[in-house]
């Protein structure tokens, strides 16, 4: 009972000291990157203007071309965010209100697109799409032309296809864990007083999820505008706004690739971050819809005519629409890898066969193998540093009168665009500025523990705030246990699952990066810019490989992320 | 007045019946059985009570009546129409949920005309109706208030409010009143079923509540392990149990078992444990049954000392509680078996725990049924 003076002022120290060592970390390790590159483009201003916007041999080309990948951009995620919206709400809905046969393994599917290294995945979308490997057999050639631009809309399909597979299970997900939790009670009162199933929808679900939606949308457009992997692979002649900063970081353009990074944040930001302040109020917003009498009238007929007549419609559209975009690719690389296994199928010529490529003279076996191990090497230190800093984080947030602050901050790293954040690590730890690291593994893993310490925080945050652990460690103080006793005992137990789920999703997410890590990997190539490397270089019985090994890796990580979350 | 405008608006000349034939659902791929064959018929304009402990199928009979849920086998009549799968929209019900289910996004007035929008009704009939169910529940004030800024009893009349405003023939309460203080719910019970009588309306209504369901029901069905067991007015059910299980859960009982000895024309001889002898008015049972007999705790007398005479059983006072109005005494017999005996506190003198008394109780106020196949405690546990 007794400590004395002494014993206290031990006590309050070390947590002055535990407090201020997180937030450093979280400083040094996330922040700062995420902002650099902003401040890097105002002090470095006249070089950048010179660059951008006067050179003296070309003017503003820099500036116009800036202007017109950042466009096309935005129209792709936007309306990949749309198609997401009406391909992914009924898939929700399904998923959270039925009972059906292989609803987990749709569930596995739906997870399957977050896991895999999207290079690999956009190579299997190209093939499907273009080639007659693929859907094209059916016609004797591709559906489309890779360079297909859709009219209208100006955004190429191959890019919409692999986009929206890649960010649509951020709708789903998002929303069916929202319906899960919204009692289902107030869609049956609402049928027993004389609405329809889609009228119930309108009036009554679609309101009270709408927070979800829109922060499911948030996260689906953050990724579309950053994704590069996939995008890379089936870009053809287009270049969207992370893929120019990839090429011009290569031709040593850095004023106008920091300019543009810059421009990506700050629109990601303008974008998502209002939207994130208001769901973040508490218990979320709450919509009013006001209603017009005549047209009322109208969108009730047409609704008890859907909802009478075409309801499982929309669910065989949905399930149609998994098994072109997620489903078809998949088989179709498997598919073409056992076809070319030992010779061309087309040709029958053996330098066209996977065995060849992989083991011939250009022994694509062994960088294949380099690179896994690159890979997971700075994958898994990258992600057990970042669990590291954000677990006293995740105490931080809840008990600090910072917290709040904090969790909006953490929002930020995850909608920089990672080939921005990739040329802002560049130049603050590596050869452009402080000179600390040279790129390689370690600059790789620098740059993933940005995104990894939001990406762990998370889940833990969820597990946090659903498990009541303040009423537990409350008892275990009131039967003598120390804090230190209470984190070690009950906090962490408890949080375990959210600890492994934050783990396994930010090492997958490591494991499939590709925008950042092209910019600062120099000679230790990881897997997914290596399959870049593959398409690139016309060597595509290896790229099929090399696909088909991130498929099969996906499918394992995936089986890992079932088991620790399974309830 | 307000009744005479209710009903013109509401239409509620043409009441239904409701009919349940034969009806059985199963959840968890048959394992558990909800609702067990179940045969109920509802009057026009009664007010219904299915009353049983948690778990007994009341809900999933209510819900199936609703649509919320389909029955596995057997059909379900609503006035002359067979509603089998029909989607709930379609059945012209009034629903009240245990938890009100009051949309939290809408204020009182989107709640209340939430039924009339949805049917397409015009928009001056819309507001009528609003204005009425809303005036009848006394919140007519409280228009622009969210549900989550109301009191539990006031957020109940607007779930009221709402299930009538939507032009229901048909009341249907799943525990309505259930989430409320205990006060506040002895109010409620009054004005729900003067509105249900003053509407002419037919309300089937779930309950675990035994005082609420007598007062306020016309007919009680006492359900358990979802079959019915007995429908009755609450006074059949009290004074005239055809259940053991019905005599436990409406009032009290005390049970005493034993086998039938002699049957003549005017009664029937019981012997209980330790030979003690028992005459009742039962013409059910032949000689040597095995049966339990059951005596209501407040048909019992007591008085100090042994005495002598029909049904008067000797034993000593093992406990003695004065619960306000009355006066509750528990009697261990010579045989072993104990009673309960309640008593008007103002009319009973104080025992001693240890007294010895004799319990008497007069020939035609005790039930006789078969002893269960299963034994007596099992047939009277509550789950």
């Amino acid at each position: 009972m007794n400590k004395g003076i002494h014993g206290i002022d031990r006590k309050k120290l070390i947590a002055k000291i535990a407090v201020f060592a997180t937030l450093a970390s979280l400083f040094i390790f996330v922040f700062l990157p995420s902002f650099f590159l902003i401040s890097f483009t105002f002090t470095k201003w006249p070089d950048v203007y010179t660059e951008v916007f006067a050179n003296p041999f070309i003017g503003d080309t820099n500036w116009i071309e800036i202007q017109k990948h950042l466009a096309l951009s935005l129209r792709l995620a936007f309306f990949a965010v749309m198609l997401d919206l009406l391909f992914g709400i009924p898939l929700a809905y399904l998923l959270a209100r039925k009972k059906f046969w292989g609803k987990g393994f749709l569930e596995d599917l739906i997870t399957f697109t977050l896991v895999i290294p999207t290079s690999g995945f956009g190579f299997a979308t190209v093939l499907t799409w273009t080639t007659t490997s693929g859907l094209g057999y059916l016609i004797g050639r591709g559906i489309v032309d890779i360079d297909f631009l859709i009219p209208l809309i100006n955004v190429p399909f191959m890019m919409l296809i692999v986009h929206i597979a890649l960010t649509f299970p951020y709708i789903v997900r998002t929303l069916q864990a929202k319906l899960e939790d919204l009692e289902p009670v107030f869609e049956q009162a609402s049928r027993t007083l004389g609405a329809f199933p889609l009228t119930t929808f309108r009036k009554i679900v679609f309101p009270l999820t709408l927070p979800a939606i829109f922060s499911g949308g948030v996260l689906a457009f953050a990724r579309s505008l950053g994704e590069t992997g996939a995008t890379m692979v089936v870009s053809s002649i287009y270049t969207t706004a992370p893929i120019a900063v990839i090429r011009w970081v290569s031709q040593f353009k850095f004023g106008s690739a920091s300019f543009l990074g810059c421009l990506l944040i700050v629109v990601a930001s303008a974008v998502i971050l209002p939207v994130e302040f208001v769901l973040q109020k508490r218990g979320g917003p709450t919509f009013r819809f006001f209603s017009i009498r005549r047209i009322e009238k109208k969108i009730l007929k047409t609704e008890k005519f859907v909802s009478r007549r075409l309801s499982r419609i929309k669910d065989v559209i949905s399930l149609i629409f998994i098994l072109l975009i997620v489903i078809l690719p998949i088989i179709i690389v498997l598919n073409s890898v056992a076809l070319s296994w030992s010779h061309d199928p087309d040709t029958g010529r053996v330098e066209g066969s996977v065995l060849y490529q992989l083991f011939g003279p250009s022994n694509y076996f062994a960088s294949l193998l380099k690179a896994t191990m690159v890979s997971f090497a700075s994958a898994f230190v990258a992600t057990y540093v970042a669990t590291c800093i954000a677990i006293p984080t995740v105490f931080l947030i809840e008990r600090h009168r910072l917290g709040r602050f904090i969790r909006s901050m953490l929002r930020i790293p995850l909608i920089v665009p990672t080939s921005a954040l990739g040329l802002s690590i560049l130049l603050l730890w590596g050869p452009g500025g402080l000179k600390l690291v040279n790129p390689g593994v370690w600059l790789i893993v620098l740059t993933h523990i940005v995104f990894s310490v939001p990406v762990v925080v998370e889940p833990i945050i969820a597990t946090f705030e659903g498990s009541e652990i303040p009423m537990f460690e409350g008892a275990a103080r009131t039967l003598g246990a120390t804090p230190y006793n209470t984190m070690e005992t009950i906090s962490l137990p408890l949080l375990k699952r959210g600890i492994l789920t934050g783990f396994i999703l930010s090492f997958t997410r490591s494991l499939g990066e590709t925008g950042a890590t092209f910019l600062v990997m120099g000679s230790d190539v990881t897997i997914p810019p290596l399959v870049v490397n593959m398409v690139e270089a016309l060597a595509i019985p290896a790229a099929l490989f090399a696909s088909t090994y991130l498929i099969a890796l996906s499918f394992v990580l995936l089986l890992v992320f079932r088991m620790v979350t399974k309830r | 007045m307000q009744v005479q405008v209710g009903s013109r608006i509401l239409g509620v000349s043409e009441m239904p019946d409701v009919k349940m034939l034969n009806v059985t659902k199963t959840f968890d791929k048959g394992r558990i059985v909800a609702v067990d064959h179940v045969d109920l018929f509802v009057h026009d304009k009664e007010y219904l009570t299915l009353l049983g402990p948690s778990g007994c199928g009341k809900t999933t009979t209510l819900r199936m009546v609703a649509g919320l849920v389909e029955p596995d086998e057997g059909e379900i009549y609503i006035g002359e129409g067979r509603v089998s799968g029909l989607p709930p929209e379609d059945r012209d019900i009034g629903y009240v949920f245990q938890q009100y289910a009051l949309f939290p996004h809408m204020d009182v007035w989107d709640n209340v005309t939430y039924g009339p929008l949805v049917k397409g009704w015009n928009e001056k009939k819309s507001e009528g109706i609003g204005r009425e169910m809303l005036e009848l529940v006394r919140l007519y004030e409280r228009t622009d208030a969210f549900p989550r800024e109301l009191s539990g009893g006031m957020q109940q009349r607007i779930a009221l409010a709402r299930a009538l405003a939507a032009g229901a023939k048909l009341l249907l309460l799943d525990e309505p009143l259930g989430a409320l203080d205990a006060k506040i719910r002895n109010e409620l019970r009054y004005e729900l079923r003067k509105l249900v009588k003053d509407l002419e309306l037919t309300a089937i209504h779930v309950t675990h509540d035994q005082g609420e369901a007598m007062a306020i029901s016309d007919r009680i069905a006492v359900m358990r392990k979802g079959k019915i067991l007995q429908v009755g007015t609450p006074q059949e059910l009290y004074m005239k149990p055809q259940h053991l299980f019905v005599a436990h859960f409406i009032g009290e009982s005390n049970f005493l078992e034993g086998y039938v000895s002699k049957v003549t024309k005017k009664e029937t001889v019981i012997e209980l444990r330790g030979g003690l002898m028992v005459r009742t008015l039962d013409k059910t049972h032949k000689e040597d049954d095995k049966v339990v007999i059951a005596v209501r705790p407040e048909v019992l007398t007591i008085e100090k000392g042994k005495k002598e005479g029909v049904n008067s059983l000797f034993g000593q006072v093992e406990k003695f509680r004065f619960e306000g109005t009355n006066t509750r005494c528990e009697i261990r017999f010579e045989n072993g078996d104990s009673a309960v005996v309640v008593r008007p506190a103002l009319m009973t003198e104080w025992l001693d725990v240890g007294e010895k008394v004799t319990v008497s109780f007069p020939v035609e106020k005790s039930f006789v049924f078969p002893y269960p196949k299963r034994g007596l405690r099992e047939e009277l546990t509550l789950e």
